[in-house]
């Protein structure tokens, strides 16, 4: 028995009422989300109000799983290195979504079936549409994003 | 420096194994190992959340008619279902800690419980799909005014992409399905727990560490699902 309490200092025992409140905190923030999801949102700046809408959600979202991985999954408590591999795998995440920017980017994509034709590669310098007059899409196997 | 001394009285009633300093070295690595498994199930569906950024990003307004056969109640019971298992499951390693037996196998129980209840409401949710036919594949969504209602057709037209409507069934039933695996997998993995816990196996009631392994993939699957309610269920209309 000396064991168990000797030991008994080296984790941290977290209240029933911090548990407790956390949950009632995360059943609210789902009702918000909710909530918020049935108005349509107003534009602000160059966001359209879809996409506020889409950002409301997801910062509640965020807001969610920081309480459950903080204070459910106890990182608030654990050590330097347990902390430095929670953020690994977010951090990886956030490298992936990068992507996007070069998705994002890019003015021309290809024409369905570019693989099969053996001029579908298209050249690394694409020509920009306002110094050069529009190309016939169809000749570069490329077409232009909307 | 004491669980040392305690390890060589009676090492076989001690928590301790034999490589580790103190028992917090031990606790800190059995949590650093099971967030290098976490992290890799974060970049598994992260994958997961990225293909559906970039659909939904190119088809916005088929992806919000297609939502639009989900029952925003049925998700949002699901979601609490799953944050009221995560805080059983946390009560349950909290009962581990201080040892209370009775009280571990009685929450992690509810936890099946609320486990279970998610996967019936998932059926149901299921069923209504595949009654009309919105599972990707031949014959997806062959009676388009059953499946998305009058809204999805303009002056009679369909205004609806069906290859893209289908996209966002494929994704909605392979990342629900995966996490529903994940769900599945919890709790045969609780099950496995709790018959540690009913039959006073020492490597659960000595140490907490493996029930809060357990309930650390438990909580990562309440993770998953809060982001996936928003992202289905909750989606803007295009305006």
């Amino acid at each position: 028995m000396a064991s168990q309490t000797s030991h008994s200092h080296e984790h941290h025992i977290v209240p029933t009422s911090t548990y407790l409140l956390t949950l009632i905190l995360l059943v609210l923030l789902m009702l918000a989300t909710v909530w918020a999801a049935s108005f349509n949102l107003p534009a602000i700046g160059p966001f359209s109000g879809t996409v506020v809408n889409q950002m409301v959600a997801l910062i509640i979202a965020t807001a969610k799983a920081l309480l459950v991985i903080m204070v459910f999954m106890g990182v608030r408590w654990s050590s330097t290195l347990a902390k430095l591999w929670v953020a690994s795998g977010f951090v990886t995440l956030i490298l992936l979504f990068g992507i996007l920017g070069d998705y994002t980017t890019r003015h021309y994509e290809h024409q369905h079936g570019w693989e099969a034709r053996p001029d579908g590669s298209l050249p690394r310098s694409t020509p920009d549409e306002e110094v050069v007059p529009p190309i016939n899409a169809n000749d570069l196997n490329v077409k232009i994003r909307q | 420096m004491s669980a040392i001394t305690n390890t060589s009285d009676h090492g076989h009633d001690s928590a301790l194994h034999h490589q580790f300093e103190d028992i917090g070295q031990q606790n800190d690595s059995y949590i650093v190992g099971m967030w290098v498994f976490l992290s890799t199930e974060v970049m598994f569906f992260g994958a997961l959340f990225f293909i559906y950024t970039l659909y939904r990003w190119n088809y916005q307004l088929d992806f919000y008619i297609a939502h639009e056969h989900l029952d925003v109640k049925l998700g949002a019971i699901n979601t609490s279902v799953l944050l009221f298992s995560s805080f059983t499951m946390v009560m349950a390693v909290q009962s581990a800690q201080l040892k209370r037996r009775l009280h571990v196998i009685g929450y992690l129980l509810t936890t099946i419980v609320c486990a279970c209840t998610f996967l019936v409401i998932k059926y149901f949710e299921y069923s209504s799909k595949i009654a009309d036919h919105l599972y990707p594949g031949a014959g997806f969504a062959t009676d388009a005014h059953a499946a998305f209602g009058a809204h999805a057709f303009e002056a009679g037209k369909l205004a609806v992409n069906m290859n893209h409507a289908q996209l966002f069934y494929a994704l909605y039933f392979g990342m629900t399905g995966l996490h529903a695996v994940h769900i599945i997998a919890g709790i045969l993995v609780i099950l496995a727990l709790i018959r540690l816990w009913v039959i006073r196996a020492k490597s659960v009631t000595l140490d907490y560490i493996p029930t809060e392994m357990v309930g650390l993939y438990w909580h990562f699957v309440d993770l998953v699902w809060i982001f996936l309610f928003p992202l289905f269920y909750l989606m803007p209309k295009p305006h």
